[in-house]
C-alpha cells in the first residue's frame, strides 16, 4: 500500500497582539491509500485548520506535507472536499450544484449522467435532483452537499464536521451512506469530527488530538470488520474503543 | 393555473381591502374637508377638482412626463453601466480599494443635490444636465452595494471554488455573479426611488420642461390643483420605474429568500 498522505513537523501559528499564537502542531504522520481516518478532540484544537493545511488552503507555519507524493503548496484540485458550511448554492437545483463541481473543473456534465444518477440513489436523494436547496430537510442538504463532494471520483476526500449540524437520527443515516460510499470506491478519507462514537464507527484508525495547542496525542487503531452498522455499538470491542477514548479526553479535562 | 390565479387574487382582495378602505376615506375626508373649511382654491383643491382641471392640460402634462422620465431612466441606467463595474474593480483591486474607495466613501457624504446649480450653470437648461444629477443620485448606493455584494462571499464557497482548479473567470461568471445579484439589488432599488428625486429638483433649479418645472410654475400662477397633478405623474413615475426593477429582480434571482412566496 502506498502512503497517500505525509505530514512533516507541520504547525500552525498565528500571529496575535498579544503575540503568537500555537494553533496546532507540530505533528508527524502517515495515511496510507484506502485508509478512513479520523481526527479527533475538542472545539479549537485545530482539527479543522490541519484539514486546510492538507487541502493547500491554509499554508503550514512550519513543516510540510505530500499528498500523493507531491508536496503541497497551493490549493489542491485531485482531492474532495466537505465543508463545515454548506456549499451547495441557492440558485442551483441538487442536480445543478452536482454538476456546478464538474462545470468548474472544466468537465461535462453529460458525460456523468450515470455517475450522478447512482450517487444519487446511494444516497437515496433519487427523485430530488430538480429540488432547490432550500427545499430540502437539513440532512438532504448534506447528502446533496456530498455527493457535489464526491462527483469528480476524487482519490482522496477531505470531510470536514460532515455531519455536525444533523440531528442524531439523521447523523446515523449519513453514516451508513458514507461508509458504504467510502467501502464502494474505498479513496483515502480524512474526516475531522468531535463525535468519539462516529469516530469508532468510521474509522480504521483515529488521531487523537489534545485541546489547545492541539498535537496528536495518540492514535488509536479500530481493528473491527466493516460494514459497521448500529448493531456493531453493541459489540464489547466497540463498547471499550469509546470507553479508551473517554478516558483520555478525561485525562486532557475536556470531558 | 387561472383558478390558482383567482384564489391568489381573492385572498389578496380578503387580506388588503382595509388598505384600500383607508385609501378611499383618506380621499373622502380632503374633498369634504375644503368644503367644510372653505379652504381658498389658490390654496388647496378638492382631488375630483384636481383630476377634472388636470385633464384639460392633459397633452402638456404628458409631454412633461416622457422628459421627466427620459432623464429619470437615462441617468439611472448609465449609473447602472457605471458603478457595477467599478465596485467590481474596487473589490477585486487592492490599489482601487486603498484610493478609489474611501474617496466615494467621502463623495457620499456630499448631498448630491447641491451641485444640481452648479452642473446647471455649466451645461445649459437641457436634458444633459439633469441626466448628470441623477445619475450622481444613483451612483453611489449601487456602487457601494456592489462592492459589498462582491465583498462578501462566504469563505466556504471561496475555497471550494479553489479546490476545483478553475479559472478565476469562471468562478465569477457561475459563483460571483450570482452570489452578488441580490445585494446588487438592493442598491438597485434604492437608486430607483431616489432617480425622480434627483430629476425633479435638478428641473426645480433650472429647466424649460418636464414635470419640476410644471409644478414650480404652475404653484408660482396659484394652481395647486395642477401642481398636486404633476406630483401624482412624478409619483407614478417613480413606481413605474420601481416596479421594473422589482420585476427584473423576481426574473433574476427567483431562488432567493426576498423571492420566495408563502
Amino acid at each position: 500500500m502506498n502512503t497517500a498522505i505525509q505530514i512533516q513537523g507541520v504547525s500552525k501559528v498565528f500571529s496575535t497582539d498579544d503575540g503568537p499564537l500555537v494553533a496546532f502542531g507540530p505533528a508527524d504522520l502517515d495515511i496510507q491509500e484506502g485508509e478512513f481516518v479520523s481526527l479527533l478532540g475538542p472545539s479549537g484544537c485545530g482539527k479543522s485548520t490541519l484539514l486546510m493545511m492538507l487541502a493547500g488552503l491554509e499554508k503550514p507555519s512550519s513543516g510540510q506535507i505530500f499528498l500523493n507524493q507531491t508536496p503541497v503548496h497551493s490549493p489542491r484540485n485531485d482531492i474532495g472536499v466537505m465543508f463545515q458550511e454548506s456549499t451547495l448554492v441557492p440558485w442551483r437545483t441538487v442536480l445543478g450544484n452536482i454538476e456546478l463541481q464538474l462545470e468548474l473543473r472544466g468537465e461535462r456534465p453529460e458525460n456523468f449522467r450515470e455517475q450522478i444518477d447512482s450517487l444519487l440513489n446511494s444516497v437515496s436523494l433519487k427523485g430530488m435532483e430538480q429540488r432547490m436547496p432550500h427545499e430540502l430537510s437539513g440532512g438532504m442538504q448534506q447528502r446533496a452537499a456530498l455527493c457535489q463532494a464526491l462527483i469528480h471520483q476524487p482519490q482522496t476526500l477531505l470531510l470536514d464536521e460532515p455531519l455536525g449540524k444533523l440531528d442524531a437520527m439523521t447523523r446515523e443515516n449519513i453514516r451508513g451512506d458514507l461508509q458504504r460510499l467510502w467501502l464502494d470506491k474505498k479513496p483515502t478519507v480524512v474526516m475531522v469530527t468531535h463525535s468519539i462514537e462516529e469516530a469508532v464507527q468510521m474509522s480504521t484508525r483515529v488521531y487523537l488530538i489534545s485541546p489547545r495547542p492541539g498535537k496528536i496525542d495518540k492514535v488509536v487503531d479500530i481493528e473491527m470488520d466493516y460494514p459497521r452498522n448500529l448493531a456493531v455499538k453493541q459489540d464489547q470491542r466497540f463498547i471499550q474503543y469509546l470507553a479508551d477514548i473517554h478516558s483520555v479526553f478525561h485525562s486532557y479535562g475536556v470531558l | 393555473m387561472s383558478e390558482k390565479a383567482l384564489k391568489r387574487l381573492v385572498r389578496w382582495i380578503s387580506e388588503s381591502w382595509m388598505m384600500f378602505a383607508f385609501f378611499a376615506c383618506f380621499f373622502l375626508l380632503w374633498e369634504w374637508s375644503i368644503d367644510w373649511f372653505e379652504v381658498p382654491k389658490y390654496i388647496l383643491n378638492k382631488p375630483s377638482e384636481i383630476i377634472t382641471n388636470s385633464a384639460a392640460d392633459l397633452p402638456r402634462l404628458m409631454q412633461y412626463t416622457y422628459i421627466t422620465g427620459l432623464e429619470t431612466v437615462l441617468g439611472f441606467l448609465v449609473a447602472i453601466s457605471l458603478a457595477i463595474p467599478i465596485g467590481v474593480a474596487i473589490t477585486f483591486s487592492n490599489i482601487l480599494r486603498k484610493t478609489l474607495y474611501p474617496f466615494l466613501v467621502s463623495v457620499e457624504m456630499v448631498p448630491k443635490i447641491a451641485f444640481a446649480p452648479l452642473f446647471i450653470s455649466w451645461l445649459g437648461f437641457g436634458l444633459l444636465p439633469k441626466v448628470i444629477i441623477v445619475f450622481l443620485v444613483c451612483f453611489f448606493p449601487i456602487v457601494l452595494n456592489a462592492i459589498l455584494a462582491f465583498g462578501s462571499l462566504s469563505q466556504e464557497l471561496d475555497r471550494f471554488s479553489q479546490i476545483t482548479g478553475s479559472s478565476k473567470i469562471k468562478i465569477f461568471l457561475k459563483i460571483r455573479i450570482p452570489f452578488a445579484l441580490p445585494q446588487c439589488f438592493v442598491g438597485i432599488k434604492y437608486a430607483a426611488i431616489n432617480a425622480t428625486v434627483g430629476a425633479a429638483i435638478a428641473e426645480f433649479i433650472g429647466s424649460d420642461q418636464g414635470l419640476g418645472f410644471y409644478i414650480q410654475i404652475v404653484t408660482g400662477n396659484m394652481r395647486p390643483d395642477l401642481a398636486f397633478a404633476g406630483i401624482f405623474l412624478l409619483t407614478l413615475l417613480g413606481l413605474g420605474l420601481f416596479g421594473i426593477v422589482t420585476l427584473v429582480e423576481r426574473l433574476m434571482i427567483p431562488w432567493h429568500i426576498s423571492q420566495r412566496r408563502g
